[in-house]
């Protein structure tokens, strides 16, 4: 066995202090070393995913069992998803961040106190961001509970630090907020997984066994840990935290904790829930697939209002978990594939689209209020182009990944309430189809303030950005396209994954 | 060779995708070729279509496919049968003809590469749809086709007053009627959107009891409608499949996107929302219309489907008549034409599932959606000529212009007349095909009410169409013109770029017209022949049965009738027509009720747009920041005091650590001085506590660790 995984977890890691240091002496060319080594990271994923179906590596952890890295096909969507967006974005950071630290630090004199302080806070930054990127990979690929909740919390710190430092606003108090909420949403989480790896034996998810466990104890860790997770979820009622997070956040971290973290609440529903408590799961669907619809339908509504255009995108945000809530309640296989590529596109879509927006306020000088914008099409092309292309996948238009990702996810859910039988599941999947107009609706209304009509006199003189701007942002269009032309890279592991659990399918 | 007619039906819709992404790179040359490849690669998707006529022809059929999903044993794949080759010719060769229209009309623009992206972009996704073995592949194309609406709708997006549709000052129920580009644009797309999402839920229930996407596969193996009858969701699937031909057909209730579309670049409106894919619809129909037809056990299973085609259609014709009749801008005028003239065309495929011959029907369905593909994009063509030449859109600023633009009065003459139904024109013998197949119609019980809607329609159609003929032509010069004239603006026939492809089609009208008892003959042989290989279930009665007197009575005097009206008022001009409105109140509120659009357009926006903004601002303001806001916000309360325990850590702990590892950072970073003091600072030696600590941890997997 080589040790392909947990280089690709630990490697951004270790060299987290080293970007410090780096940053402290060549200043904002330090994001490329972290660009080169989660690019190396990326690799050794697609490496392992290429290397066989149900990749795997074990390392011993007594007393708590086995420290597992597992690439299968539930996990490799989320894997590479979250370290190509993490690269794409780190090339991205280096543009973006050099803005946003130098209006921080503008108000210095001094010039060498002020490159100092600048070295030092882009150093800062790239170390915290390793660290993120890697603990959300770790968490995606934990095969063991414990390990799971380390990895959990472990992208829970340097996301804190990374609001709290080098966000917008009132950051100090937003990042506790942001801290606070997603950690009651964690203990939840633990309590569950605690009781259910001390009730099991075992903390190893492959030999936790719940079919001859007392069953009455179950639900109320499956509710714990569907509650824990939905906090992260953004779930309706649990999303507060949510809009001011996403929006006050450097923007390419905004990118990533949009789609790319709290999404993994839907991969931790999956692979805790649906695989460790297949019962309870049947038992909670319903109740779930009825929050889904609510969150989608209030997420739009909510971002209809904003004038904010990180708030607007945050909300947007909030509304597509539901479609991620709403896929994995359908309690049928391709209906929870869905979902999961439901992750994968909106984690592209979404991070074109704070990329764009990060784009928007770099180039004219940090306008985020939309009343303020207008007409930019002629002055940022590639901006407005790559915006299309997001908000495309996030209605789910063909040819984007979103179209496949929402296809599956309805049909399942259909699927699953013509299999049971079950009228009102048919009405309730039939209205989140009708809601997705609402995010059409939603959509193309900013598309039309932010770039249509005419160009406002203060952003007469715009321009589009530089090449480690455009470049992120074309190649994420360009996957987004790709997977929605040929969606097999996602669906010919996944389906059979979930399918086994869940029965059905062609195999 | 006989590989070359499989990749046939690839070629027709790749070209035309590979022009579009294409055109960046061109522009790059120069845009010159630019412009001149854009129709090249149009005219390479004409050529492959053309190349497969002998297969349809000969009654034979080109099936490819290529795996795309093969978990869900989903295929890609290409079904060139007739009916596809068929649409699909006469689809592209009018996009070619258009396309070069364009490098005439929108000589100039700044936009040009955006232009010819989308315009092939839309030829491509549109020649999909038609193509296409599977409704999941059509949808691909269907929603591609819309986006580029979208796109060439709000072509000119910054939005200037000079673009906008619809009079200016003009309000229903207090909202205003005039759209620019950008916000028509969004409007089709919302709209469309609607039908889509029908289409989609239809197709998932009917996917979810066939297993399958594939239109031959649904044909043959017919046992999914057993299921579906037995759920009760056979008539419920199928008509919400046609939802999606209504939205993208601009059939009634979601028409009203359609004439705001004419915001767009006419070429645009000659292309997309007249000759093509407005017609998306129709095909859906006529490709889906006989699989359901086919899978029934019984006939009156699915009788309530075609019920509902041919009245949405039979209304939309009318409804839409009675708007075209009181239109100012010709443009609009003529995108209420299309409305209506679709309506019809839903009429015929509707009654072809409540005949005993499916095929009479649906051939009469599919012959004027040719014929009408052929008239409607010459006279949009025409059309933007003359707003070219008098820098109007409003008809009554037109006049007179039969001696200033002799090519253009003749051609449009001779479409106008196939619009309206004169005899010997394509669109006489189409028109009368639905009518009598409306009359063969077994299903009799609304069908009287059904023929009479279409003849009366058919009388508005001939009104409103040499209405503009003789509002435009004929009469004296307006006082806009007059104005033009003395700034020394004087009206040119169009340039040949421009003048040539609509005489071609204007040609193609006469020459379908003459043969046109033949040509229908023929299609109906083609059609009926395929319809009877591909279905089982679907017999033709041989023979279509020739002329329909009554059918051809009813014809020849609608277009007698209001050819007559109009020339009355609008071509002699032996009587004002404002009159009629000025003296008779009842006349008044009609013209009112037509011109406001039955008032349907201003309902839907506020029930579906303002109710919506409102109750999602009330929502914002008393739930989200009233309510769910203000909790998190007591959760802030008490993070005040966690803030002041994280205080204490920080003072106690975590500086006590960092200094203790000061000098370490200190080594590490190469710097000989604290440049900083403060929080910051600390978290930097936190975190690194933490990445030591978790460095530590990795040492102690690696070197306890035992692989498994």
């Amino acid at each position: 066995m080589q040790p392909i995984l947990i280089q690709a977890v630990f490697l951004p890691i270790i060299l987290s202090p080293v970007v410090y240091v780096l940053g402290r002496k060549i200043g904002a060319r330090a994001g490329w070393f972290a660009f080169a080594a989660l690019l190396y990271s990326t690799l050794l994923i697609l490496l392992a995913a290429g290397s066989s179906p149900d990749y795997l590596e074990n390392y011993d952890w007594q007393p708590i069992g086995t420290f597992g890295l597992r690439l299968d096909g539930l996990s490799v969507p989320f894997a590479a998803t979250i370290y190509i967006l993490s690269t794409v974005l780190a090339v991205y950071s280096i543009p973006y961040m050099t803005h946003r630290i130098e209006e921080e630090v503008e108000e210095i004199q001094d010039k060498a106190e002020r490159h100092r302080l600048f070295n030092h806070k882009i150093g800062l930054y790239f170390t915290y961001y390793l660290a993120y990127a890697a603990g959300m990979l770790g968490t995606v690929l934990a095969t063991n509970l414990i390990q799971f909740y380390i990895f959990f919390e472990l992208m829970l710190i340097p996301s804190f630090f990374l609001i709290a430092q080098f966000g917008y606003g009132d950051r100090v108090k937003i990042s506790l907020m942001y801290f606070l909420w997603t950690h009651v949403g964690a203990l939840l989480l633990l309590a569950g997984l605690l009781a259910l790896g001390f009730l099991s034996g075992h903390f190893d998810m492959s030999l936790i066994n719940t079919a001859s466990m007392n069953q009455s104890v179950l639900i109320w860790i499956a509710v714990a840990i569907t509650v824990g997770l939905f906090v992260k979820l953004a779930a309706f009622g649990l999303h507060i935290w949510l809009p001011y997070a996403h929006a006050e956040a450097p923007t390419p971290i905004s990118a990533l904790l949009s789609p790319a973290m709290i999404g993994i609440g839907g991969y931790a529903v999956i692979r805790l829930l649906l695989f460790l408590l297949p019962a309870q799961y049947e038992i909670i669907t319903f109740a779930t697939s009825i929050w889904g619809l609510i969150t989608i339908i209030y997420g739009g509504l909510m971002a209809l209002n904003q004038d904010d255009i990180k708030r607007f995108l945050a909300y947007s945000s909030v509304s597509q978990m539901g479609y991620i809530i709403f896929g994995i309640s359908s309690a049928y296989y391709v209906g929870v594939s869905g979902s999961v590529f439901q992750y994968v596109s909106h984690g592209t879509g979404k991070a074109l689209l704070f990329m764009a927006a990060g784009s928007i306020i770099m180039q004219t000088h940090g306008i985020r209020s939309i009343s303020n914008l207008g007409g930019l099409s002629r002055r940022l092309p590639i901006t407005a182009i790559a915006a299309m292309v997001g908000f495309l996948a996030i209605i789910g238009v063909p040819p984007m990944n979103g179209f496949q990702s929402e296809w599956m996810l309805f049909y399942g859910s259909f699927a699953g309430a013509l299999k049971t039988g079950s009228t009102a599941k048919l009405f309730i999947t039939a209205a989140a189809l009708v809601a997705t107009a609402l995010t059409a609706g939603y959509t193309l209304v900013m598309m039309k303030r932010v770039f249509y009509g005419e160009t406002p006199e203060h952003l007469q003189h715009v321009k589009e950005a530089g090449l480690t701007v455009t470049i992120p942002l074309l190649a994420l269009a360009f996957i987004t396209i790709l997977l929605g032309i040929y969606p097999g890279l996602v669906t010919e592991r996944l389906l059979p994954v979930i399918a086994s659990v869940l029965g059905g399918g062609a195999s | 060779m006989a590989d070359l007619v499989q990749v046939l039906p690839w070629l027709v819709w790749v070209i035309p995708l590979i022009g579009a992404l294409l055109t960046p790179v061109f522009a790059h040359i120069n845009g010159k070729i630019r412009d001149i490849m854009a129709a090249v690669f149009a005219l390479g998707g004409a050529v492959s279509a053309t190349l497969l006529l002998p297969t349809a022809l000969s009654g034979e059929t080109i099936h490819s496919e290529i795996p795309w999903i093969p978990s869900l044993n989903i295929n890609a794949g290409v079904l060139a049968d007739p009916l596809s080759i068929f649409i699909a010719t006469v689809v592209a060769w009018i996009c070619f003809l258009i396309m070069v229209y364009s490098i005439g009309y929108m000589h100039g623009d700044p936009n040009l590469t955006r232009y010819w992206f989308f315009m092939n972009f839309f030829i491509g996704n549109m020649l999909l749809i038609v193509l296409s073995d599977n409704f999941l592949q059509m949808f691909f194309g269907w929603e591609g086709v819309g986006l580029c609406s979208y796109g060439l709708i709000g072509f000119w997006n910054k939005d200037e007053l000079k673009d906008y549709v619809g009079t200016r000052g003009h309000t229903v129920l207090g909202l205003p009627q005039a759209y620019s580009p950008s916000q028509a644009g969004m409007k089709a797309f919302m709209m469309t959107r609607v039908g889509d999402i029908s289409f989609l839920i239809g197709l998932l229930i009917l996917y979810y009891y066939s297993g399958t996407f594939s239109f031959t596969e649904l044909a043959e193996k017919t046992g999914w409608s057993k299921e579906l009858v037995s759920a009760g969701l056979f008539i419920p699937a199928a008509i919400l499949i046609f939802g999606g031909a209504v939205g993208k057909s601009a059939q009634f209730p979601l028409h009203e996107w359609l004439p705001d579309a004419m915001a767009g670049p006419t070429a645009v409106s000659a292309l997309i929302h007249a000759a093509t894919m407005v017609k998306a619809g129709v095909f859906l129909v006529a490709r889906v219309g006989p699989i359901f037809y086919n899978a029934a056990e019984v006939t009156s299973q699915v009788t309530p489907l075609f019920i509902t085609i041919a009245w949405i259609g039979v209304f939309t014709a009318f409804l839409a008549a009675t708007q075209a009749v009181v239109a100012k801008e010709i443009k609009k005028l003529l995108a209420y034409s299309t409305v209506s003239q679709i309506g019809y065309m839903m009429l015929a495929l509707g009654v072809a599932g409540l005949s005993t011959d499916f095929a009479l029907g649906y051939t009469a369905g599919l012959f004027h959606l040719t014929s009408h593909a052929i008239f409607k994009a010459a006279l949009f063509m025409g059309a933007g000529a003359l707003i070219h030449a008098t820098g109007s859109k409003y008809l009554h600023d037109m006049g007179g212009l039969r001696k200033h633009m002799k090519y253009t009065y003749i051609s449009m003459l001779i479409v106008a007349g196939s619009l309206a139904g004169v005899p010997f024109l394509s669109g006489f013998w189409s028109k009368d095909a639905i009518l009598a197949a409306t009359l063969g119609a077994s299903e009799t019980s609304s069908m009287s009410i059904i023929y009479a809607l279409a003849v009366v329609t058919a009388v508005m159609t001939a009104f409103y169409t040499f209405k503009m003929i003789g509002l435009v032509f004929f009469g004296k010069p307006s006082e806009h013109l007059e104005e033009r004239e003395r700034e020394g603006h004087h009206v040119h026939e169009a340039p040949k770029i421009m003048l040539i492809p609509y005489t071609i089609l204007a040609g193609a009208t006469l020459a379908i017209g003459i043969v046109g008892f033949f040509f229908e003959e023929g299609l109906h042989e083609m059609l009926s022949r395929n319809l009877e290989h591909e279905f089982a279930n679907i017999h033709i009665v041989e023979a279509s049965g020739g002329i329909n007197p009554t059918a051809l009575v009813s014809s020849l005097a609608a277009v007698g009738i209001g050819g007559f009206i109009a020339y009355y008022y609008y071509i002699a001009r032996k009587a004002d027509p404002t009159k009629i409105t000025q003296n008779n109140s009842f006349a008044r509120g009609l013209y009112q009720f037509f011109y406001n659009r039955w008032y349907m357009n201003a309902i839907y926006y506020w029930v579906f747009v303002k109710s919506v903004e409102g109750f999602s601002r009330i929502t914002f303001k008393n739930l989200e920041l009233g309510v769910i806001d203000k909790i998190s916000t007591s959760v802030a309360t008490s993070t005040i005091t966690f803030s002041t325990i994280g205080r204490w850590v920080d003072i106690n702990v975590v500086d006590g650590v960092s200094n203790g590892i000061a000098s370490a950072g200190k080594v590490l970073s190469g710097v000989s001085r604290r440049i900083q003091t403060g929080v910051t600072e600390e978290y930097v030696f936190a975190y690194v506590m933490g990445a030591v600590l978790l460095i530590l941890l990795f040492l102690y997997i690696l070197l306890t660790g035992v692989s498994v």
